[in-house]
């Protein structure tokens, strides 16, 4: 391996090597640890992604859409009660909506939590 | 994330645009007996006019047609003159002009109004069942 060399090679150049440019080595191994790095575009210790959403991109996304919803249902209703807005079925629509979209969430972490109960069920 | 209730922006405008006839309406009732109106003539009776409009997609494929108020007109048609010397606004030969208010009619228009909510509404709980529904499947 070519910087594993360099290296060996540095500790061999840097007593008494001329301090203002970095030895031919360092630089070797600087290439080659960019070169390295270039193939491999993600960060020591990230797993690659495989390009499909996993489980918790799912949930993530709904949670944030059921927060988004119910921030919503509170600005309209806080519309009527300050008597900004007349229009009394906005807010109930928006609220409807909410919990909707919140029971979406929790069928969908109950089956989540029924298929692990599943895979843990299983003999060994 | 996207409506879940199927057409809920639709029939939200819908409902909007039946409370502005209702309100409308209600102006009328009020001032069917109003002789002289904030801009110093008699009231005349007040129409709404409703149109479609193209909602955004929103990535739906088949954008759909939401309703707005178009105009708040008067209706120019002439009210009842009659002869009436004591009235504090009568002209100098003693006549009043009434407003053009027929209470019958805006009586119908009420009733237009309120089952055309009540209409919009159900469509908003069935919406709402069928989504509950296909949530359902699961259970």
């Amino acid at each position: 391996m070519s910087f594993l060399s360099s290296i060996q090679g540095i500790s061999h150049e840097l007593f008494g090597a001329d301090t203002t440019r970095p030895p031919q080595e360092l630089q070797n191994f600087r290439e080659a640890a960019q070169a390295w790095k270039a193939d491999r575009p993600q960060a020591l210790g990230e797993v690659a992604r495989t390009g499909a959403p996993s489980f918790s991109d799912v949930m993530s996304g709904l949670v944030e859409g059921v927060q988004e919803k119910h921030t919503i249902a509170r600005e309209e209703t806080r519309k009527i009660l300050s008597g900004e807005s007349t229009n009394l079925h906005q807010s109930v629509i928006a609220g409807q909506e909410a919990s909707v979209a919140f029971t979406l969430m929790v069928e969908v972490r109950n089956k989540l939590v029924e298929a692990y109960q599943e895979l843990m069920r299983m003999q060994v | 994330m996207i409506n879940l209730i199927p057409g809920m922006q639709t029939t939200a405008d819908a409902l909007n645009v039946e409370r502005v006839r209702m309100d409308i309406i209600s102006q009328n009732i009020a001032n069917a007996h109003t002789t002289k109106d904030a801009n110093g003539d008699v009231y005349q009776r007040k129409q709404v006019a409703f149109e479609a409009y193209l909602q955004d997609s929103n990535g739906v494929d088949h954008p759909q047609r939401g309703v707005r108020v178009a105009a708040i007109e008067n209706d120019p048609r002439p009210g009842q003159v009659v002869y009436q010397p004591g009235h504090p606004h009568a002209d100098a030969e003693g006549m009043v002009t009434l407003p053009n208010v027929e209470l019958s009619r805006e009586m119908v228009d009420m009733i237009t109004s309120s089952r055309a909510y009540e209409a919009n509404l159900s469509v908003v709980k069935t919406a709402r069942q069928m989504a509950m529904q296909a949530l359902s499947i699961g259970k």
